[in-house]
């Protein structure tokens, strides 16, 4: 950890409330962690917890709609992530 | 300097559409202004509509904020990896900046994908009104220094910058694998806290989206 988080267990007030809807929205079960709380990429951002639906509303327009199938939007996301060299 | 990048990668397409989508992605990543209106026939003529272009950039640009928040934050892995993730190699070098700028002429605009437009730009309009810690026009500088760096011409050349946060900026959006402790000391030394410093680094990732996006779709139409 090099900045500050607050994970789901820890979360107060607003910030536990957008984890909550966070975990409410539809989502396949391979993305959801088994700990039962918010992923942590979710929680990466949870010093700034109104910009949390902001940024995964827009995750939502992209990586649960086409026109690229399932497996092409996985390839895009892991090749990116692989070249920026992120590996969580 | 794409395709020294996949090289390097070993990823072997397993079709001419796959292949297509590999080229796009590392040339959003790495340099989207090396697209071209080229490049786009031959992907259509491989079977990547103009749409299926315009959702590949999408994604890759989004998922590099996500890429750049998980290192600038250090968010530990909490899903099951069946295996092991290699470890990131701090000394490769940071990605070009643009050698040039695109106009915004001609661009495979994103009204092509109005959900995404509409959910991108409630992101950035939250981010602009956010009253602090940063100040709008430091948040501004900053999106503007990112857009530069992504080849997007439509930024206005800032030089009002603060050195040690444009030094920060440019790590979150050229090498962000070298974000770490050390690169938030000269910050913290000055009294930024944690949450200033991930308003830097959202400022910077966020513009990197919209840049990527931008450049990218304008380069296929050039």
């Amino acid at each position: 950890m090099t900045l500050a988080f607050i994970g789901h267990a820890e979360s107060t007030g607003a910030l536990r409330d957008v984890y909550d809807r966070m975990l409410a929205r539809p989502l396949p079960p391979v993305y959801r962690p088994k700990h039962g709380g918010a992923p942590g990429i979710i929680t990466a951002h949870s010093l700034d917890p109104e910009l949390i639906p902001k940024v995964f509303g827009t995750s939502s327009t992209l990586n649960g709609a086409g026109p690229l199938a399932w497996h092409e939007r996985e390839l895009v996301n892991a090749l990116t992530s692989r070249l920026n060299q992120c590996f969580y | 300097m794409v395709h020294g990048a996949i090289a390097e990668l070993g990823v072997h397409a397993r079709d001419a559409r796959q292949r297509a989508l590999i080229e796009l992605t590392v040339a959003v990543t790495v340099a989207p202004w090396t697209l071209s209106r080229a490049f786009r026939a031959r992907a259509n003529a491989d079977g990547l509509t103009d749409d299926d272009l315009l959702h590949a950039i999408a994604l890759s640009a989004y998922f590099g904020h996500l890429n750049r928040i998980a290192d600038a934050v250090g968010v530990p892995l909490d899903y099951p990896v069946e295996i092991a993730a290699p470890h990131a190699d701090p000394s490769r070098s940071p990605f070009e900046a643009a050698p040039e700028q695109l106009a915004a002429d001609g661009a495979l605009a994103l009204d092509r994908r109005p959900t995404t437009r509409d959910a991108l730009a409630a992101w950035q309009i939250y981010l602009a009104g956010k009253p602090g810690p940063l100040a709008p026009d430091e948040r501004r500088a900053i999106a503007h220094r990112v857009a530069r760096l992504a080849g997007d011409g439509t930024a206005e050349p800032t030089d009002a910058l603060d050195a040690d946060i444009r030094a920060l900026v440019d790590l979150v959006a050229l090498a962000p694998w070298r974000l770490d402790d050390v690169a938030y000391r000269p910050l913290r030394a000055r009294g930024f806290d944690d949450v200033k410093l991930f308003d830097v680094c959202i400022a910077a990732s966020t513009a990197g989206v919209t840049a990527r996006i931008a450049v990218a779709s304008r380069a296929l139409a050039r």
